[in-house]
């Protein structure tokens, strides 16, 4: 049995040895895959997510008729491979905790995107979870971001997610508890924690979901150390797409 | 095609970013493969006083904090080490020699490094959790260092390298950086290397030694280390055995006198799949080779018979069995066996070569099994078992003395048995320097393990707690014995008490804040009932006729959760405590004085708070309606039970108060009437009182408890307080109401005595419900001997379930039953200041009226299944002690007296028999090597339950025969206890 999350006070470390406040590794790559129109591969530290975007193209219902009102429709499908865990598992057709991503991100990205542009059409981000070790949501959606921006659909601004959390459990009630940033399996396992997404640099939350029990006094703590999380995710993936940018700026000078 | 591969360069982190890849074994039988990822830094401290590169970059909290550094600039060295030294202990130096650490007169700055803490917690949850404790105290200067999270001292896995290698390797490496460290901070701080201190690794592994040596690093055993202190003797009988000559006893190839355990995997899948049985071992109270346990499959507990089946098992472990065939099954033993008489000479130091029954052992089973094969005892055998493993073990500190046969004059360092005062315990062998010193001495010990090759468990010596006999030493060793937290309250606890002290009153301002939602009952007249000297007064009562004609009737109760708010220090405390101990001179608080005898403490003629459920009860004592209140009361007098009744009884009073008590106590009795008629049992208890020389507090006499009718006058009104609040919470809380339960016993419980009763006296035990059973007992009469139906309900008792506290959550409805008091639902409230189930209920009855919101941790229901769990098992050891405690002072009290008294046969063996004694509540075992000298031929029947001896002495006992025994005091060799010995006079009543 490793330590578990209890030991943080002896020497204000984490179960990976981060302090409170540091993100793990999170590396991005735009334009993975040439086919799509857009597409990305995020890593937060041991959590890896593919993302591809199809669209905006033409709704077709069945039999060719023309569906979809004044604005792009947004979908979203996210699969979890298999091996993704730690335990070999085959997740339903109807898994709720997926629709409610699904349906989280999809109404998140309706808000940022500028959907009016497309009327009668659609936007199809499907989303391939690899490997799973914690904040699985917050690396969905800037997977989804940066794969966005790769295919070209013009948004308002980033939108960055991370989590956040708090040192020690619901029942111990300790209000001193430190709050702590991009929590891993192992911490979302044992504490409370939140997932937060903000709107580029702005303090704006678009997305913000918890789903375990907390003080309320804790809260204000632990969303402050989120929404700055999102601040530090939103410089990476500007230096990724930024990177990318340039990189085809050059490509077509030649 | 973009190629997904990262390259390493432009990777920010490559080379602080390790993982750590492990395979796990779930419960479930999967294995799991685990992959974390580790961040190496360099801002990780040493925390030394000495060094400031450290301290700059020390890690802050989110408020800013910087943990102060630990590590003194000038540590205390040893003769070897002059210039004054940290110490780096490895895994098995804290395994063997924890209790060194602890000692106040040395093992100060000791850093223990992270592989260290993992490793320890894997080996044993106990010690990393004491191990964490010293790390928070502040004296001892403990300091844990994140050696793997840290980039100079990580060491990575190699291939094939074994993770015991890996880790010794992580501490050298960490101690040589340490060493390295301190002296570049000491260069910088004075610009020349001044005294730098030692940095010196204890351990008691040979390879991780040698290996250290080459290396350069400062090391040293355990052994080695102690030598070199002051107190060496002392200490150096902490160190737990280590086995020092492994290598030699290999190539002799140990005889092994035990079977080795099975594997843990091989246990799992055996208990799975039903071949093998899980469950806590026991031994039997009379007769050391027999121990018995209780498995799901089995109605019966299973028998265990002798050590070579208990393979080492101790009283309390938890053990994996294996059912052995039919026709090994034996009958229930009749005999008494006592390990002393079997084992006296033994030689502790002799180890090699000895069989695990040694022969006198081997005959006393012989003799049992060729009397159970000699009868037909048909259906009568019960299964057996052979213990296979252990799953975990309840190795616990233990209190005994040193058998002074097993000590030789010398004063080397030589292995002496220890005896404990759990007879259930078998003797454990200490190696000690100290032998001469420590004989005639209570002594702490702790067991540290039992080899295959050894008849007895090894331990270690821990301290002494002074002379056999001494009444400080025996109260203590009583305390050990029985887990009591007796130590003071530490200042944390003591901090979060009011500031005012003693002269802390109710606020006299009604707007003040304390009086919110607070009824002010200061003008009722209310009167507490209690026992002589009590000062701990958590109830009072009160009774007023209403105009319709019915009475109003409140209880009162201390409100101690207005003093004692969750998560505090003092909470925490007396979470752990669970339970005051009253023991017959002393007693062990769980609330600090402060508040248990005066502020909560409802004493007459102040103002103070309490929490109040009052009833609107009809003349016929049907309750009207209920409510529940914080107030402001005051107390117009305490009585005492005697007290209270001679008002009661003298008609001549008439003032309101005894009318008020004259009320409650009709009430009351109708109450009962009711109860007992829903089925309620009146079970018996021994119970006597020790009456104590006031001045010198040295007992004098024993007498058996008054029952008075105020007694139950308080106890239905608290019964039904209990029975309200418990309702009340739980339509609030359905999930985390805290009750208290009393399951309904298994029929075969009483199987024995019903056929006793059946053979003896022709008498029916019915137990198809409470109600049968209470019946039943009522029926159990004998003309002649009014005190018959006591012994029986005394035994009947012995045949019940323990009552225990619950989280609503984990059981179902049905099961809530409180079975002895035949009540629906059930909880402790009325006693706040003693027990800390109370104080729960209380917490969440105020949070049910919407008094204060409900915290927390008085609703997650993991955190009170583990308060029950706790105070379950407290409130047992408490009132085991407070027997204990009964038991030695009545041996004190009748010190060098000889008296006869009647007794009651209560157990016949084959060769003794148990003895009841009213009188002063005791038992005690007759053996036939009592009687006479030679010891005379016992004839038993068992069927009939008889025993006829001939020959040197000829008597007949049977069982539920009164007897006279001729009492007097002894000192027990086997415990060292002073215990009431009793002689058999003869059959038959005194005249």
């Amino acid at each position: 049995m490793p330590l578990d999350t209890s030991t943080y006070s002896l020497a204000l470390l984490r179960l990976d040895g981060r302090r409170w406040n540091e993100l793990r590794r999170l590396t991005a790559q735009i334009s993975t895959q040439v086919a799509a129109d857009g597409s990305s591969y995020l890593e937060m530290g041991n959590t890896k997510v593919m993302c591809t975007v199809a669209g905006p193209s033409e709704a077709k219902g069945a039999g060719g008729v023309r569906l979809g009102n004044d604005r792009a429709d947004i979908r979203v499908s996210i699969s979890i491979a298999g091996f993704s865990g730690v335990d070999r598992k085959k997740s339903g057709r109807n898994d709720k905790r997926l629709m409610e991503m699904q349906h989280t991100i999809a109404s998140a990205f309706a808000q940022n995107l500028f959907t009016k542009l497309y009327p009668h059409s659609t936007i199809s981000l499907s989303i391939h979870v690899l490997s799973q070790d914690g904040s699985l949501l917050a690396a969905c959606i800037n997977a989804c971001t940066i794969a966005l921006i790769d295919a070209g659909v013009p948004m308002h601004d980033y939108i960055c997610a991370c989590t956040a959390g708090s040192t020690s459990s619901y029942s111990s009630n300790d209000e001193t508890a430190d709050p702590l940033l991009d929590l891993n399996t192992m911490e979302e396992q044992e504490l409370p924690f939140l997932t937060v997404a903000t709107m580029g640099e702005s303090d704006s939350v678009s997305v913000l979901i918890m789903e375990t029990k907390v003080q309320v006094g804790r809260l204000e703590g632990m969303l402050a150390v989120g929404v700055d999380g999102c601040k530090q995710v939103r410089a990476i993936l500007d230096g990724v797409a930024r990177a990318r940018g340039t990189k085809m700026l050059e490509g077509s000078r030649m | 095609m973009t190629s997904l591969k990262r390259s390493l360069v432009s990777d920010p982190y490559a080379s602080n970013i390790s993982s750590k890849v492990y395979v796990r074994s779930t419960k479930a039988g999967k294995v799991q493969k685990i992959v974390r990822e580790l961040y190496l830094r360099q801002d990780i401290p040493c925390s030394s006083k000495l060094c400031t590169a450290c301290l700059k970059n020390a890690p802050r909290d989110a408020s800013g904090i910087l943990a102060p550094f630990v590590l003194s600039a000038k540590p205390a060295g040893t003769k070897k080490y002059t210039q004054g030294h940290y110490l780096v202990p490895d895994t098995n130096a804290l395994l063997n020699a924890l209790d060194l650490f602890e000692q106040k007169s040395a093992f100060y700055d000791v850093i223990i490094l992270q592989t260290v803490l993992e490793e320890l917690r894997n080996r044993s949850i106990p010690l990393y959790n004491r191990l964490i404790g010293l790390t928070k105290s502040e004296e001892k200067r403990f300091h844990v260092f994140f050696n793997d999270f840290r980039l100079e001292t990580y060491v990575t896995r190699g291939e094939g390298v074994s993770i015991n290698d890996r880790n010794d390797r992580a501490v050298r490496r960490a101690v040589k950086w340490y060493s390295e460290h301190l002296a570049q901070a000491v260069k910088a701080a004075d610009g020349k290397s001044g005294q730098v201190p030692a940095v010196v690794m204890l351990s008691d592994d040979k390879e991780n030694l040698k290996k250290a040596k080459k290396d350069g690093i400062d090391s040293c055993s355990l052994r080695e280390y102690v030598d070199g202190l002051d107190d060496a003797n002392n200490l150096l009988d902490m160190i737990a055995v280590v086995k020092e000559g492994r290598e030699i006893k290999d190539t002799k190839m140990v005889q092994k006198v035990h079977k080795d355990y099975l594997t843990v995997s091989k246990m799992m899948t055996g208990v799975k799949n039903g071949t093998l049985h899980q469950g806590i071992f026991n031994v039997t109270p009379y007769n050391y080779l027999v121990g018995s346990i209780k498995v799901p499959a089995f109605d019966k507990p299973l028998m265990i018979l002798g050590r070579e089946s208990m393979n080492r098992a101790v009283h309390g472990d938890v053990v994996v069995v294996e059912v052995l065939t039919k026709d090994q099954w034996k009958e229930a033993s009749t005999k008494i066996i006592e390990e002393e008489t079997i084992n006296k000479d033994e030689n502790a130091d002799a180890e090699d070569g000895e069989a695990v029954v040694t022969e006198r052992e081997q005959r006393a089973l012989q003799e049992e099994v060729k009397r159970v094969h000699s009868k037909t005892s048909e259906g009568r055998a019960q299964p057996t078992a052979k213990v296979v493993g252990v799953i975990k073990r309840n190795w616990r500190q233990c209190v005994g003395h040193i058998e002074e046969s097993s000590v030789s004059k010398s004063g080397k360092p030589q292995m002496v048995f220890l005896i404990p005062m759990d007879k259930k315990i078998p003797k454990i062998r200490v190696r000690t320097r100290q032998a001469a010193e420590i004989v005639g001495k209570r002594v702490l010990v702790t067991i540290d393990s039992w080899d295959v090759d050894s008849r007895y468990p090894v331990g270690h010596f821990v301290r002494s707690l002074g002379d056999v006999e001494n009444k400080a030493a025996e109260t203590e060793a009583l305390l050990l014995e029985y887990d009591v937290q007796y130590r003071p309250f530490p200042k944390a606890v003591l901090d979060c008490l009011p500031a005012e002290g003693h002269d802390w009153i109710v606020p006299p301002s009604t707007d003040d804040p304390g009086w919110q939602d607070r009824r002010d009952l200061r003008h009722l007249q209310i009167c507490s009932i209690d026992p002589i000297g009590c000062q701990d007064i958590d109830d009072a009562l009160h009774a007023r006729p209403l105009p319709n004609g019915n009475f109003e009737v409140g209880v009162h109760i201390a409100d101690v959760s207005h003093f004692v708010k969750p998560n505090s220090a003092m909470d925490a405390e007396a979470s752990i405590r669970g339970t005051s101990v009253y023991l017959v001179d002393k007693r062990i608080d769980m609330l600090p004085m402060l508040l248990g005898t005066d502020l909560c403490s409802l004493k007459p003629y102040v103002q103070r708070y309490a929490f109040s459920a009052i009833w609107e009860i009809t003349p016929d004592a049907e309750i009207v309606n209920s409510e529940f209140t914080k107030s402001v009361i005051k107390s117009r007098e305490a009585f005492s039970y005697e007290q209270a009744q001679l008002r009661v009884d003298d008609q001549s009073q008439q003032d309101d108060l005894t009318l008020a008590i004259r009320t409650l106590l009709t009430l009351s009795k109708k109450f009962k009437q009711k109860r007992m008629d829903a089925g309620a049992l009146s079970l018996s208890s021994p119970e006597v009182k020790v009456e104590m020389e006031s001045e010198t507090s040295d007992p004098i006499d024993v007498k058996t408890k008054k029952h008075l009718d105020t007694m139950s006058l308080v106890e239905e009104f608290m019964l039904l307080a209990n029975t309200s609040v418990a309702a009340k919470i739980y339509s609030a809380f359905p999930q985390t109401a805290m009750l208290r339960r009393h399951g309904a016993p298994p029929k075969t419980n009483f199987e024995e005595l019903a056929l006793q009763l059946k053979t003896k006296r022709g008498l029916e035990l019915s137990v198809d419900s409470s109600k049968a059973l209470a019946d039943s007992l009522d029926t159990c009469i004998d003309p002649n001997e009014p005190f018959f139906n006591t012994l029986v309900r005394i035994m009947a008792t012995r045949c019940m379930m323990a009552a225990e506290y619950f989280c609503s959550g984990t059981q179902a409805y049905p099961e809530f039953r409180h079975y002895g008091l035949a009540s629906e639902i059930y909880t402790h409230f009325t006693s706040p200041i003693r027990r800390y189930a109370d104080l729960v209920a209380h917490r969440q009855l105020a949070a049910a009226i919407d008094y204060e919101p409900i915290h927390a941790a008085v609703r997650s229901k993991g955190k009170l299944e583990a308060v029950c769990r706790n105070i379950n098992v407290r409130h047992r050891n408490a009132q085991l002690a407070g027997r204990a405690s009964i038991e030695y002072y009545v041996g004190q009290a009748l010190k060098g007296r000889i008296v006869e008294e009647e007794g009651f046969v209560m157990k016949v063996f084959s060769n003794g028999f148990v003895v009841f004694v009213p009188r002063f509540g005791i038992e005690s075992l007759i053996r036939l090597r009592d009687l006479a000298e030679p010891e005379p031929e016992g004839v038993f029947d068992a069927e009939e339950y008889v025993l006829e001896t001939k020959g040197s002495r000829e008597i007949r006992v049977e069982l539920f025969g009164k007897v006279v025994v001729r009492i007097s005091d002894v000192l027990e060799e086997k415990t060292g206890k002073r215990v009431v010995k009793s002689e058999f006079v003869k059959s038959g009543g005194k005249e």
